[in-house]
């Protein structure tokens, strides 16, 4: 997937599922995130979002997230999203509004999110 | 001389894949009018925002058989975007795919935010956002 397009990379790094998000995601892509992320889900041990190269997300997707997020947790899962610098402003801004920056578990790069999806 | 459009208008089908036919609509009248970034991806998340709400709620089946009426347009410094449907209102759904924040979300970003039911039916949004500086 070519980095600005809109579109969803899996890879598998050690035991832990990667899933990018690259471009922007709302309504009309939530259903395809979901389903990658319960795919991944049903055989990783730790769950990485990187949201790195993601431009925009909105509501939609944010309950995607929160929902990978609870899954995770209930199945002794780790689980960790990257929310990075290179974020678009869209994505920090709707997890700022919402408060759910605190509440979602969040790292600063893609490696530190693969890092602590992995060390549970 | 170069005209710079200062309005658009655009109408959907009411069904998820025309939330970002909307979005890409807004940023081009944006760009034309020189906002910077940050105030366009407010905004962009806002409408959004509305769009969808429009989608989930005016027409619970997702059939797309229904339509969303959306202008924005560029008065006094500022930019009026109103976003129409025509189908059963704000109707509530335990199965939302949403959160219940798209409401809030608008409300923070836009200067105000007024939810009315014109004639005929339907739910009509109107929001009114600044276009210099962030938009707190």
């Amino acid at each position: 997937m070519t980095s600005g397009a809109n579109g969803i990379d899996v890879e598998r790094i050690g035991a832990v599922d990667v899933v990018t998000l690259h471009g922007e995601h709302d309504l009309s892509t939530a259903t395809d995130v979901s389903r990658r992320i319960d795919s991944a889900l049903e055989t990783a041990s730790g769950l990485a979002i990187d949201l790195s190269q993601t431009t925009f997300i909105d509501s939609a997707v944010l309950r995607v997230l929160i929902t990978a997020q609870e899954r995770a947790s209930a199945q002794g899962a780790g689980f960790a999203i990257a929310v990075a610098d290179s974020s678009g402003h869209g994505v920090h801004r709707l997890l700022t509004l919402t408060g759910l920056d605190a509440k979602l578990s969040t790292r600063p790069s893609r490696e530190d999110a693969i890092a602590a999806a992995g060390a549970r | 001389m170069e005209t710079v459009s200062e309005r658009v208008e655009i109408e959907i089908a009411a069904a998820a894949p025309g939330v970002p036919l909307v979005r890409h609509a807004l940023r081009g009248l944006l760009s034309g009018l020189d906002v910077g970034d940050e105030v366009t991806a407010d905004i962009a998340l806002a409408v959004t925002e509305a769009c969808t709400n429009a989608v989930v709620h005016a027409y619970p089946n997702g059939d797309g058989q229904g339509t969303i009426h959306i202008t924005a347009a560029h008065v006094d410094g500022a930019l009026a975007v109103t976003v129409r449907d025509h189908g059963g209102g704000m109707a509530p759904r335990v199965d939302t795919p949403g959160l219940g924040v798209g409401l809030p979300v608008i409300a923070a970003i836009a200067q105000s935010v007024e939810i009315g039911t014109p004639e005929g039916g339907g739910t009509e949004v109107r929001m009114r956002f600044a276009l210099s500086g962030p938009a707190e």
